[in-house]
């Protein structure tokens, strides 16, 4: 082998591979970002493979520069180091290109790949629709927490009742209006659905000695014609306390304490004088209003949900009538206690700014579906 | 009632601007729903409390308005212009029902002019919201309305014999009352009378032959007392309400009579001239008694909380026209002879009784003496005070199980409906009824069949004949109301499909077919086993039709069926800590179609059923997709107890599955099979899992291929594959030979 062939041989396998490594050139140096920016991912891929066979070609052990290196001990001696020399750079040339090629595609395919699978993570989440609780319950329950945790116990009662339930424990005579046939329900045997919660005031205190403290949530009947603001059947909760030195002040104390857990601390109650069969002394009670804060305006505006008064219209109260507590065995010169009663329907309505009551029994999902 | 600002004033002297009189008039019981201007008055619309009577007049408000300003009222002048003759001379009262009329009174002007009223007594009618008649019955209006006495004038020349008898009605007897109705009356109705006819239904409505007309020169002012259980009954029977009524059924003060008819009189000598009795006939046989109520002035505060000082609960007393009783008093509370309260400082242990002014009619009690004190004292000084507790707070039996399952099926994307507790007759046919609860009907374990043939018998017997005579649609197995307010609404629910149903119809017709409903509520029955009161249970229903709705997404990816709706009954049946439900192939239940109903029991027990609605039923609500129900007995099913969690030991071995595709038969369940699997008792063999179930091609039709997952493991070592071979095989060859599976 003369010197001379030998000579130019490294020069050869160099110009083989850059001739053939010419289109993968624009993926190296100052360019190649242009270059990349116009390349779509399977082009990328399919140029790594090409990439991948051209290294095989051309630096793998079957390779012409593979052969060259065999060579090297053949080379005369006086030649042998510069000859290495050529070989080992043109070596480093080729995988220097191959190399700097490859990241350049490996790293823009990697970059292509994340971009393509990229996720919309705006989407909605994957999980079935959620029921909703009806407005009813989730008022009634948070009435219900509230009041178990001021020592009172949960209490129910028939819907269908018997006038002595209804009426004359109640110490509601029986030409009183509400026990008529317009006002209330009666069933062709004679009974009474019940029309308000009270009646579970008498069972509890039939059920339980004093001192007692007695809640009742649930479903009354009255005769009303349906409109926005009347159903037949409505939700009230009743609350029954029975103890020994009971007054109104403990009456108003514990409207005020409860309606400042559902409305808001800072909540303000006011009594009215008012007439109810089975309480006496009687009160209406007001409280001041959540959106306003009693102050009737709001924004420069009379306030539209107290209509500027300032005070919210609730419920009935009073000092249970000696009359009831007799009917139950209760003697009134040993114990006093107090009796309030509201609708939670009304609540709801307050709380959720319902203007028309009908479509709490309508069961519209529309409707349902707002409530959490 | 309404009330006038100005006439008010008259009667009070009080200064008050109109904002700060209904401040206060509120603030003690007469609450005011609104004012508007009329002229220069100002009319305020006061709601009254029922058991106060005596406010549905000026001078009953303007008492409470005299008791505020501390100067009482100021009555209006009585004295006639003109007197001659005396009552007697002119007519004569003949009482014959003192029962029901305790007293009555009768006076006579002679030579009136009947003419138009002047503006101001038009316009005071007309500003409180009664019309102008004539200068004379205006007057009576207008005295009802300051004084609270209602009144009737005749026309003397018209009454037969000029002469007056309070008597009962006679058997047959009509009058035409003033608003032109010919009315039938009854022997238990007071009339007043002339010697022939009645011309008055007593306290309710006066007879037109003897009505003021413009040509009457002579009339006789009728003024008394009538028994206002009397009255009620009456004007209830002649559907007859009136002004007049109101009053005189809630309590007049039979103490006011003369005075309300002088003031009258007086005003028609003014106003219509003439000349009036100079008497009037009082028959008065025995004074309306009032109760003496005995007060102990330590209650005031024992009730209140207000620490009211004794001489100002005498004040508001005495302002309120109480008496301290004659001999009552238990030495401290000393009376005047007039009867005035001596406004004296009293031990506050003292006991004083009191006399209730004649015109109320709402005090029995020293609880109502309390209220008064209290009332004018003022509300708005009772302290906010939380009661020494001496009880423990606790929910409701099982409430933690009722959220729970409430919990479990809004998870599930069932939102919670509530709907009326009365329901249409029409749906009594409609629905098996849970079981149990109308006696014979729905079920319970094997007896099914049987009696759900009895009830559609029952049903049979109602439908063949006389329920539309009675317009109640009686019908022994149900609670029916006498007077339903919605019409046809007379049924109290046996069920809660049918409301849940009418939901479902509803957002139909709203546009939103993708709806899952449940609601919990009581249904209810005529009473079984002579029970006296209707029986009443909880019941828990759902509905699920449309698309299986994922949150956010408008394309549900696929329509509900019925596992949907049995996985929601198992997930409420787990969230309760239910032992497992079981579910039973069962065609009896009417409201479901045949061949995807189950009836659903707990420990062997019959609770409900679950399926899809009959194609009868869904057509006549006009569904036109699948819809499926359940309802249970939600009773039952909180009675069962909670099962409790107890911990088993992790397993210390792997285990190892295998899979059983088999082709068999449609009418083999899984339940079956898998019972089948676990009755072989083999050791090792822990458990039963559905693989899959497929239908279609290459499975024969009238066959399914049903594909088990059989998990096997040993307590003491991991278990060879052979050995799980064997065992697979064995239990294989078993199927095979029970359902005639062919493995595929
Ligand atoms: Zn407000």
């Amino acid at each position: 082998m003369s010197t001379e062939v030998t000579s130019r041989q490294p020069e050869a396998v160099r110009e083989a591979f850059e001739q053939e490594f010419g289109r993968f050139a624009r993926f190296r140096g100052e360019g190649r970002a242009v270059a990349l920016s116009e390349l779509r991912l399977a082009d990328a891929e399919a140029a790594l493979r090409e990439l991948a066979e051209l290294r095989t070609r051309h630096a793998g052990k079957k390779s012409a520069l593979a052969n060259l290196k065999k060579q090297i001990g053949r080379v005369a001696p006086e030649e042998r180091a510069a000859f290495g020399q050529r070989v080992q750079q043109t070596e480093a040339e080729i995988a220097a290109s191959l190399d700097e090629a490859e990241a350049a595609l490996r790293s823009h395919a990697a970059r292509a790949r994340v971009e393509l699978e990229r996720l919309d993570v705006t989407l909605p989440g994957r999980r079935p629709r959620r029921g909703h609780l009806h407005p009813i319950t989730l008022v009634r329950r948070r009435l219900e927490d509230i009041f178990v945790s001021m020592g009172y116990a949960v209490e129910d009662g028939p819907e269908i009742e018997t006038d002595f339930y209804n009426f004359t424990a109640l110490n509601i005579p029986p030409d009183h209006p509400a026990c008529s046939v317009q006002d209330t329900f009666y069933t062709t045997e004679g009974f009474a659905l019940r029309s308000q919660t009270s009646t579970v005031q008498i069972h509890a205190m039939q059920r339980r000695k004093p001192p007692l403290r007695v809640i009742a949530p649930g479903r009354v009947f009255r005769r009303d014609t349906p409109d926005a603001t009347h159903n037949p059947m409505f939700f009230q909760l009743e609350g029954l306390l029975v103890d020994r030195n009971v007054t109104m002040a403990h009456l108003k104390g514990t409207v005020t304490e409860f309606l400042s857990r559902m409305f808001g601390a800072g909540t303000r109650t006011r009594f009215r004088p008012s007439y109810f069969p089975f309480t006496e002394p009687s009160a209406e009670f007001d409280f001041s209003c959540f959106k306003c804060g009693g102050t009737g305006r709001l924004a420069g505006e009379p306030c539209r949900l107290c209509k500027g008064g300032g005070w919210i219209e609730l419920g009935g109260s009073g000092m249970v009538h000696p009359n009831v507590l007799r009917a139950v065995g209760i003697d009134p010169e040993e114990f006093s206690g107090f009796a309030f009663g509201f609708g939670i329907d009304r609540m709801c309505a307050l709380l959720y700014s319902l203007d028309d009551i009908r479509l709490l029994f309508e069961n519209d999902v529309r409707f349902l579906e707002q409530f959490n | 009632m309404l009330i006038s600002y100005n006439w008010l004033r008259d009667l009070t002297g009080s200064e008050w601007g109109v904002a700060e009189l209904c401040k206060r008039l509120t603030m003690r019981g007469l609450e005011v729903e609104g004012v508007h201007e009329a002229g220069d008055d100002s009319v305020i619309d006061v709601a009254l409390p029922s058991n106060r009577a005596d406010w549905l007049s000026h001078l009953g408000v303007a008492r409470e308005v005299g008791v505020m300003t501390g100067r009482g009222v100021r009555l209006p002048q009585t004295e006639s212009k003109r007197t001659e003759g005396r009552a007697a001379d002119f007519t004569s009262v003949d009482l014959q029902a003192h029962d029901l009329c305790p007293r009555f009174t009768a006076r006579v002007v002679r030579g009136v002019r009947i003419a138009p009223s002047p503006a101001w007594l038009a316009g005071r009618l007309q500003a409180v919201g009664l019309r102008s008649i004539n200068n004379v019955a205006d007057i009576t209006n207008y005295v009802m309305l300051e004084l609270g006495q209602p009144l009737h004038a005749f026309d003397l020349d018209k009454l037969g014999e000029n002469r007056i008898v309070v008597r009962r009605a006679r058997a047959g007897e009509t009058i035409r009352t003033l608003d032109g109705v010919d009315r039938k009356l009854d022997t238990e109705m007071l009339v007043i009378a002339d010697a022939a006819r009645a011309v008055a239904v007593a306290g309710v409505m006066g007879g037109a032959e003897t009505e003021i007309s413009d040509a009457t020169t002579n009339v006789l002012i009728e003024c008394a007392y009538f028994a206002p259980a009397s009255v009620r009954r009456t004007s209830r029977a002649l559907g007859l309400q009136t002004d007049a009524s109101d009053r005189f059924e809630r309590g007049v003060d039979p103490e006011s009579l003369l005075r309300a008819q002088a003031r009258a009189v007086a005003l028609i000598t003014e106003l219509a001239g003439g000349a009036a009795s100079e008497d009037a006939i009082d028959i008065y046989p025995r004074r309306v008694a009032r109760p003496s109520v005995p007060l102990r002035f330590g209650r005031v505060g024992a009730l209140t909380g207000l620490d009211v000082p004794t001489a100002d609960a005498l004040r508001i007393l005495d302002a309120l026209g109480f008496k301290v009783s004659t001999g009552g008093a238990n030495g401290s509370g000393a009376a005047k002879p007039d009867g005035a309260i001596e406004v004296a400082p009293v031990e506050p242990g003292a006991q004083v009784v009191f006399t209730a002014p004649t015109w109320r009619y709402d005090v029995a009690l020293e609880e109502d003496l309390v209220e008064e004190i209290a009332r004018h004292f003022g509300y708005e000084k009772i302290a906010d005070e939380l009661p020494v507790s001496h009880n423990v707070g606790e929910h409701r039996a099982h409430e933690g199980r009722r959220r729970a399952a409430r919990r479990a099926l809004t998870s599930l994307g069932f939102d919670e409906a509530i709907s009326f507790s009365f329901i249409d007759a029409a749906h009594d046919e409609r629905f098996e009824l849970p079981p149990g609860l109308v006696a014979g009907a729905g079920g319970g374990g094997g007896a099914g069949e049987n009696a759900v043939s009895a009830s559609k018998n029952a049903a049979s017997d109602a439908g063949g004949g006389d329920e539309k005579d009675s317009g109640e649609r009686r019908d022994p197995r149900f609670v029916t109301l006498s007077n339903p307010i919605i019409e046809g609404a007379s049924r109290m629910r046996a069920t809660l499909l049918a409301g849940l149903l009418a939901s479902l119809r509803h957002n139909f017709n709203h546009g939103t077919r993708d709806v899952r409903l449940f609601e919990t509520g009581r249904v209810f029955a005529a009473a079984t086993d002579g029970g006296e009161r209707p029986t009443e249970r909880e019941s828990f229903a759902m509905v699920a039709t449309g698309g299986a709705l994922e949150a956010g997404r408008a394309l549900a990816p696929r329509e509900l069926d019925f596992y949907d709706l049995k996985g929601a009954l198992e997930a409420a049946a787990d969230a309760m800590k239910l032992p497992p439900l079981e579910f039973a192939a069962d065609d009896s239940a009417r409201h479901l179609r045949a061949g995807q109903s189950a009836r659903v029991a707990l420990g062997g027990q019959a609770v409900g059923f679950v399926g899809r609605l009959s194609d009868e039923i869904a057509a006549a609500y006009k569904f036109r997709q699948a819809v499926f129900v359940c309802e249970v007995n939600m009773t039952a099913l909180l009675d069962a107890g909670e099962t409790p969690a107890r911990y088993a030991p992790l397993a210390r071995f792997p285990s190892v599955v295998r899979d059983a595709s088999l082709v068999v038969d449609r009418s083999a369940t899984f339940a079956e099979m898998r019972r089948s699997v676990l009755g072989m008792n083999l050791e090792d063999v822990r458990g039963v899992a559905l693989f899959d179930v497929y239908e279609g091609e290459r499975v024969p039709e009238g066959k399914r291929s049903v594909t088990l997952r059989i998990e096997y493991r040993a307590d003491d070592r991991t278990l060879r594959d052979e050995e799980a071979d064997a065992l697979h095989r064995q239990i294989v060859e078993s199927l095979e030979r029970k359902f005639g599976a062919q493995l595929r």
